[in-house]
């Protein structure tokens, strides 16, 4: 039990920050009380995990053949990538970060499974460019049934609200559904843990990491990330909840903080307005192709280290 | 069909119909005043007109603050919040011109003089109108979005039509044998009655810019 503490403590770190994603801008504008918002995507995140985690545990398990050692160096690297790429401000992601370090270990033991890795890959250049492609057609399909809506000002604020949480409430359940093989999936490729028990314990870490942790990231990064008008943070937010159940279904963990990067760019193209500061921009591509090197060469390192051994002369 | 889920909402726009209905009593009240006024000059009656619409005044306040301190509980979400209470802000402008106008002629004792008697009962009339269509249109917003640019049309043609009255008025005014003071005081009230028209303009305005807003 003592050994997935490390893949316990990157769940919770997991919820702590991508809470912010599916509920932030409700949050952050004080149209949902965070307790509210807590309790349905810690609940949603765990019902995500149960339902639907299996597909991304499995590729993630299949990429390499690892041992309970090695499943722990790679969560423990995981975990450090995460926290050293946001001590430097930059935006990271989970699951970049696991593979990276799967990777890394896969490397020593001169097994990679390339073509699982390149369907991984491939989907996250997808994530953000599919994201941005959604956002558009969701928000030209919405736009039209909206407008033709003849409601007030009550009734049109109540829709939005309620779709919001609704939105809000999918995008956790697909961030339960995918990103739980982040967290334990090496626990089952190194055969300590089944499918479902890994499910289980990844997504009541990342439902603990929504409830104790996310207030503070709910409020500032929610506001920092999304400030669009009511209507496009729906938009965003769905979006974000679409696209990363699709890669669910593909079985390959995805970022949800790419996934609404790219869906805000994508509200950007319709407004033809700039969403996010090419600063912005220029750090969250070097988040992006920097965390899973990072992560490799860290579950390396830990790893070579761990194996050092005296030899007398 | 989630309305339950929403009380607060409802209790807000609740409020928000309380606070216009409270505006349309304190508007019947001051053209009450006006037309005692107008027809018997300055007495009891007057006195007691302009006592209640006070105390409806006071009364707009007070919703107006329960109001805000419902919106800051979470109700709404933020940029409707804002609409609202710059909305507000700017329609309760008008009760407090209905006072000024009261006050002015209660202390200065004013009478209005013959030669522009009919053109001062025209100009409270279509201001009067003018504040009655706001009115509707702030209703229509809230509930329906059909109707407000017919509304902004006409408050906008009221107004035109205010100023030329009020223009009128002062020519009239000044080209009279009053004494200098007396004619100052008219002045002074006529402004601050074409600016009730001026004011519903305004708010429709508002509203149609607050209806375009939430279209996507």
């Amino acid at each position: 039990m003592f050994s997935l503490l490390g893949g316990v403590f990157l769940g919770w770190s997991l919820g702590a920050n991508d809470a912010a994603n599916c509920f932030g801008s409700a949050v952050s504008s004080r149209m949902v009380r965070f307790g509210t918002a807590a309790v349905l995507c810690a609940v949603f995140v765990l019902v995500g995990a149960l339902l639907e985690g299996q597909a991304g545990i499995e590729t993630l398990s299949g990429l390499t053949s690892i041992d309970l050692e090695q499943a722990v160096v790679i969560t423990v690297a995981g975990g450090l990538t995460v926290t050293i790429m946001t001590l430097f401000g930059l935006p990271v992601s989970t699951s970049q970060a696991a593979v990276g370090a799967i990777l890394g270990i896969g490397f020593f033991n001169q097994q990679v499974n390339l073509a699982g890795l390149g369907k991984v890959v491939a989907c996250w250049f997808g994530t953000p460019i599919g994201a941005l492609l959604v956002a558009v057609v969701i928000y030209q399909a919405l736009a039209l049934v909206y407008n033709r809506l003849q409601i007030g000002l009550f009734q049109a604020d109540m829709l939005l609200r309620a779709a919001l949480v609704a939105a809000g409430s999918y995008a956790a359940y697909a961030l339960g559904a995918n990103n739980v093989a982040n967290v334990t999936a090496v626990f089952v490729g190194a055969g300590t843990l089944t499918v479902f028990m890994a499910a289980l314990i990844g997504g009541l870490s990342i439902a603990l990491g929504v409830l104790t942790y996310s207030r503070g990231v709910m409020e500032t990064v929610g506001r920092k990330l999304v400030r669009l008008d009511p209507f496009s943070a729906l938009v965003v937010v769905l979006t974000e909840g679409l696209t990363v159940h699709f890669y669910t279904l593909l079985g390959v963990p995805v970022s949800t903080s790419q996934a609404v990067i790219g869906a805000v760019l994508g509200i950007g193209i319709i407004k033809g307005a700039r969403t996010i500061k090419r600063k912005t921009l220029y750090g969250i591509f070097t988040g992006w192709f920097l965390t899973p090197p990072v992560a490799c060469f860290i579950a390396m390192c830990i790893y070579f280290a761990m194996h050092l051994e005296y030899v007398p002369k | 069909m989630f309305k339950f889920l929403f009380k607060k909402e409802q209790q807000l726009e609740s409020l928000i119909s309380q606070y216009l209905e409270n505006l349309s009593r304190t508007q019947e009240h001051f053209v009450k005043a006006m037309n005692t006024w107008l027809d018997e000059g300055l007495c009891g009656q007057f006195n007691f007109l302009i006592e209640q619409t006070h105390k409806f005044e006071s009364k707009a306040d007070e919703i107006r603050d329960e109001i805000n301190y419902l919106m800051y509980s979470r109700a709404l979400i933020p940029e409707s919040r804002e609409d609202i209470m710059i909305l507000i802000e700017q329609v309760e402008v008008i009760p407090r011109i209905f006072e000024l106008i009261l006050h002015l002629i209660r202390t200065q004792k004013l009478k209005i003089p013959d030669i522009i008697m009919l053109d001062v009962k025209d100009l409270i009339r279509i201001s009067v109108e003018s504040c009655e269509l706001m009115i509707k249109q702030i209703d229509l917003m809230l509930k329906n979005r059909q109707g407000i640019r017919a509304l902004v049309s006409t408050i906008d043609h009221n107004e035109s039509h205010c100023d030329h009255i009020e223009r009128s008025l002062m020519l009239k005014i000044f080209e009279s044998d009053m004494e200098l003071v007396h004619k100052l005081q008219l002045k002074e009230l006529i402004i601050a009655m074409g600016e009730v028209s001026d004011q519903a303009d305004r708010v429709s305005k508002r509203v149609n810019i607050l209806t375009l807003k939430r279209r996507v």
